[in-house]
């Protein structure tokens, strides 16, 4: 099965670990290990599109607290994908999380990475429109420049959660086959020079002889 | 360690495990976290080495072993670690191709897997643990291995001048003072049980059971689902408040020389959250605290460095008396107390199980073999096996020290839960294995 690894990122008060609680509640893995604590956690998806293809998210959460952003490099180096998390209620968790993101594509690039940027909290807003202070709009526009994938949750309700995971899921599959087939093609016009990379006493790094 | 701008220019770490999990709740394995759960018997591998049908493999690691330790004097830190894993991607795949291992099933191949990572790391460690390399080499080291002696040093003066700070400075939440410090201290005593093994794994194992402990209370503190948020400070303060010594040389040598292929998804999070923690607290300021009252912080922090300096001119005082007392013995000059002898390191009775097991098995690598010769089918050694009492001896110690090692579980959890029935805490050591964080999840259950 092939295994992503997704990083978690957001203020500490926009309810990212429960986007991940609520995902993993509402999903049937009957190979659900035990995990130490709710900090790490591993969720298989069967993905919509791809029929047959089960893929597994090694999920990465991260300290939400200001002065623990330091942290942050340790949590998103190798990952495959990123969900940047605000809070639809609380503009400045937006601000926040924008400043992930470029930190993100300054650190990682694009190209390596798979970002989703989420509003959550969406339940609050349908009991009471005035509650929300991010313009879907707004939101949606700057994923669009930024080039991310975007949606809106609610980690209370369920609403939405799953589509995220389907969505992200479907692209790290994507850009890994397309991966794949490349380094494939590439492998095959060079079996030759694979065959001579095995450790050999030839090799004066090597001492496998 | 590398930065993380230089880690994700890697291509994507998507790695293809088989069924794995599938396989081993067939054979009969829980499916559980890699590093706690399969069974791991480092006995069995021995066996299995001295298996004359093994003498390839066991002949391959002996000239590696020969070899890493005879070409070259000093490798650079970089160069170990390709070193070794080249090794064991090499010696994985012959596995697959020699008896006794071609037969084994998926889960009792990896135990030989570990086997051979704990033996070479065991004979290799005075070499690639960075305080014991200091200690060969006297200051002339590579940088990698020089950069994490000197990030250790940092975090102990750090550890030191922060070592007042209280739980809401790290924006732990008031409602976990309560018992946060006896918490803290347990898995604190934990981690710092990393000192007393060589191989990757059960340094690995001491990093899962400190954060296990943590994640015990945090649950029995109605936290359990605030995810990072609430472990990281709690972490944090762990690290900040134990003594660990050659915390980072010892996290670094987990990422350096643990195969790659077994440090993935918990047990990375967890190695990297560790590493994050002990970044943080090596560079710890004061605009890294959640400070509410500055002037109050300013006068506990002046009345801190006071009792450091004092301790320090007491420690340095006594050092001096020691000094002079055995100036007469002209020997080597003694290690300062930061950077112990390498054997210090290794003081764990289960470590030394692995010693004794070793040991029988040293004969088959003080061969002086030329380390060109390459192992062969038709070979001859005239290999000595010990004789079976010997086994037998050995297995008692192993049984031995496992009881000692039980016997500090229940201690430790004594301890901790003084109002609780000690046969109670005994039959939930024994019912989980004497694994101590799933012990201690247990007892905060049946505590409130």
């Amino acid at each position: 099965m092939l295994q992503f690894k997704l990083v978690l990122l957001g203020d500490s008060s926009v309810g990212k670990s429960s986007i991940v609680h609520r995902f993993v509640k509402d999903s049937f893995d009957e190979f659900r290990e035990s995990t130490i604590g709710a900090a790490f956690l591993s969720q298989t998806v069967k993905l919509e599109k791809h029929q047959d293809v089960t893929i597994k998210f090694e999920i990465w959460d991260t300290a939400g607290q200001e002065r623990y952003k330091s942290l942050a490099p340790m949590y998103y180096r190798n990952a495959n994908a990123a969900l940047v998390v605000y809070d639809v209620t609380q503009p400045d968790s937006l601000v926040k999380a924008q400043s992930w993101v470029e930190e993100l594509k300054h650190k990682v690039g694009d190209q390596d990475l798979v970002i989703c940027l989420v509003g959550n909290k969406l339940d609050l807003c349908e009991t009471d429109a005035s509650a929300r202070q991010v313009d879907v709009e707004d939101a949606q526009a700057y994923s669009k420049e930024q080039k991310l994938l975007f949606h809106e949750v609610s980690a209370k309700t369920g609403a939405g959660v799953g589509q995220i995971f389907q969505e992200i899921g479907e692209h790290v599959y994507e850009r890994k086959t397309a991966e794949s087939a490349a380094s494939a093609a590439a492998q095959s016009r060079k079996t030759l020079n694979v065959e001579l990379q095995r450790p050999s006493t030839n090799d004066s790094t090597s001492c496998c002889a | 360690m590398k930065g993380p701008e230089g880690d994700a220019l890697d291509s994507f770490t998507v790695s293809q495990i088989s069924d794995e999990n599938k396989m081993r709740s067939n054979s009969g394995f829980p499916v559980q976290n890699d590093e706690e759960e399969l069974i791991y018997d480092f006995q069995a591998f021995v066996t299995q080495l001295r298996d004359p049908r093994a003498d390839p493999v066991l002949r391959y690691t002996r000239s590696f072993l020969n070899n890493f330790t005879t070409k070259r004097d000093m490798w650079t830190c970089e160069e170990q670690q390709k070193l070794v894993d080249d090794f064991k991607v090499f010696v994985y795949d012959k596995l697959t191709l020699y008896e006794p291992f071609k037969s084994l099933d998926s889960a009792k191949l990896k135990n030989a897997q570990e086997g051979i990572e704990k033996l070479i790391m065991g004979k290799l460690y005075n070499q690639c643990f960075s305080p014991c390399v200091e200690q060969r080499f006297q200051g002339k080291i590579d940088p990698s291995h020089h950069q994490d002696l000197k990030r250790d040093e940092k975090l102990r003066l750090r550890r030191e001048e922060y070592a007042f700070i209280d739980p809401g400075l790290l924006e732990i939440p008031n409602s976990l003072t309560h018992r946060l410090h006896k918490f803290t201290r347990l898995s604190g005593k934990e981690l710092s049980r990393i000192n007393e093994y060589k191989a990757p794994r059960d340094k690995m194992v001491c990093v899962l059971n400190a954060c296990r402990v943590l994640f015990g209370f945090l649950k029995h503190s109605g936290l359990e689902n605030g995810g990072a948020d609430a472990f990281i400070p709690v972490l944090v303060y762990t690290v900040l408040k134990s003594d660990v010594r050659s915390l980072i040389s010892n996290l670094n040598y987990i990422e350096r020389f643990r195969y790659s292929e077994f440090l993935h998804g918990e047990s990375a999070y967890y190695l990297s959250s560790t590493q994050g923690a002990a970044d943080f607290v090596a560079n710890l300021g004061r605009e890294s605290l959640h400070i509410t009252d500055e002037a109050a912080f300013q006068a506990q922090y002046a009345k801190h460095q006071e009792y450091v300096k004092n301790e320090r001119a007491g420690a340095s005082g006594n050092a001096d008396a020691s000094a002079a007392k055995t100036n007469t013995v002209a020997t080597s000059t003694p290690a300062p107390a930061s950077t112990p002898a390498p054997s210090e390191y290794i003081r764990r009775p289960l470590d030394e199980a692995t010693s004794a097991i070793l040991s029988k098995v040293s004969e088959l690598f003080a061969s002086t073999t030329q380390a060109s010769e390459a192992p062969d089918e038709q070979s001859d050694s005239k290999t000595q096996l010990p004789q079976p009492d010997e086994d037998a001896d050995t297995t008692a110690l192993a049984q031995e020290l496992q009881e000692q090692e039980n016997h500090r579980v229940l201690e430790e959890l004594h301890v901790m839960f003084p109002d609780m029935d000690q046969e109670l805490i005994q039959d939930v050591c024994e019912a989980k294995k004497y694994r101590i964080g799933v012990c201690v999840d247990v007892l905060l259950t049946l505590s409130s």
